[in-house]
């Protein structure tokens, strides 16, 4: 890692996608279920972005790995990583 | 689709928590108890089962990565190295199962169990003999997969070495697969083939396979989820479950002996394959 992105920082950005992702999607989860019960149309659709969200937040983690093994100059890792995230776009586009 | 009783809904919320708190130290995110559980219990349609799996798989596994990641335990190299090979096989094992009838998938799951139950109880005689002779000494020289760890149930700093990654990788595609097939993350694999295999600690181990399976998970669950196969308010229930479970059970099993853990586990799943098996052959 170089001196401007360290590890620390590199563990740091992974952490808040993946909070960020869970926190985010669990409020759409709750939001549908709240929806839901109190009779409101749109209960399915924010429930199934709830769960879209959820499930796309490993796939933000590991474009979250490739920039930060790109800036820490760890050319392989990036490699390795967007094959991953190139694998996970395969998937859902003609699963 | 199943009907939300009371009943229902609390036994999804604390199966949830059950297999929150399995995941966040043992590194697997529950499926293996999930589906079963799902389609005995509950009577959901196996495919239906698997998606809502795979979905609490994602769930845990990006719970308790976070903390993972910060406390250094997630061998962060070696688990994108193992998610370019898991994630490929997870994607042939979605679109290969969703072509198979449910009941050669139920067969199959059962039949996976048996090695399963088998390998996490050699894993623990292992590790309890491996500890009365002496702890495995680290390499000096070491290559960009090495890393180190603190673990506070032993009050040391770990350092360790990866070994034999290349065949290790290669298994990572079955593990990958098995999670595309029967809605598991593969960190049934991935735990003991990182442990036994590439000789890193268990608890590292555990935390690696945890980063991993999320990623296999999501890539099999994309392809439920485009064709609908998801049901939505079941699986918003079981992950609401898991992540109480994955948050409350990280900081409580962090420092847990893994040994006692891992003999319970290993229990639980040959019970569970032989109901399985029954109910697969019986139906």
């Amino acid at each position: 890692m170089g001196e401007t992105f360290s590890q620390k920082h590199f563990a740091a950005l992974i952490q808040r996608t993946l909070l960020a992702g869970v926190v985010l999607s669990m409020t759409l989860i709750f939001g549908g279920f709240a929806f839901s019960v109190a009779g409101f149309a749109h209960a399915e659709a924010v429930l199934r972005a709830g769960l879209l969200i959820l499930l796309l937040t490993p796939a933000a983690r590991v474009i979250m790995l490739i920039y930060g093994y790109w800036r820490g100059g760890e050319y392989y890792f990036a490699l390795a990583s967007f094959v991953v995230l190139s694998l996970l776009g395969v998937s859902l586009l003609i699963g | 689709m199943i009907e939300f009783t009371l009943l229902n809904f609390l036994a999804l919320i604390a199966f949830g928590v059950f297999i929150g708190l399995l995941g966040s130290a043992l590194g697997v995110g529950g499926g293996i108890f999930m589906v079963p559980f799902l389609v005995l219990a509950l009577k959901v349609p196996i495919h239906q089962a698997v998606a809502a799996s795979l979905a609490a798989i994602v769930a845990t596994s990006s719970a308790v990565a976070a903390v993972n990641v910060e406390r250094g335990l997630t061998n962060i190299r070696l688990g994108i190295t193992f998610e370019v090979t898991a994630a490929l096989g997870s994607l042939t094992g979605a679109l290969v199962a969703s072509r198979l009838p449910s009941g050669v998938l139920q067969l199959l799951f059962a039949l996976m169990l048996f090695p399963v139950s088998g390998l996490m109880f050699i894993k623990v005689r292992r590790g309890t003999r491996r500890q009365k002779v002496a702890e495995p000494a680290p390499a000096a020289a070491g290559s960009a997969f090495d890393s180190a760890f603190f673990d506070p149930a032993v009050g040391e700093h770990t350092p360790y070495a990866v070994r034999n990654l290349a065949p290790a990788s290669f298994a990572a595609f079955f593990a990958g697969s098995l999670s595309g097939l029967l809605g598991i993350g593969g960190g049934i694999v991935h735990v003991p083939l990182m442990n036994l295999v590439c000789g890193v600690p268990m608890k590292a181990a555990a935390a690696t396979s945890n980063f991993i399976i999320g990623v296999s998970a999501a890539a099999s669950a994309y392809v439920y989820f485009r064709k609908g196969m998801m049901p939505l308010e079941l699986t918003g229930v079981i992950v609401t479950g898991v992540l109480i479970g994955s948050f409350a059970g990280i900081h409580a099993l962090y420092r847990a002996k893994s040994e006692k853990l891992q003999l319970v586990f290993s229990a639980l799943t040959l019970a569970v394959a032989v109901k399985m098996l029954m109910k697969a052959l019986g139906g």
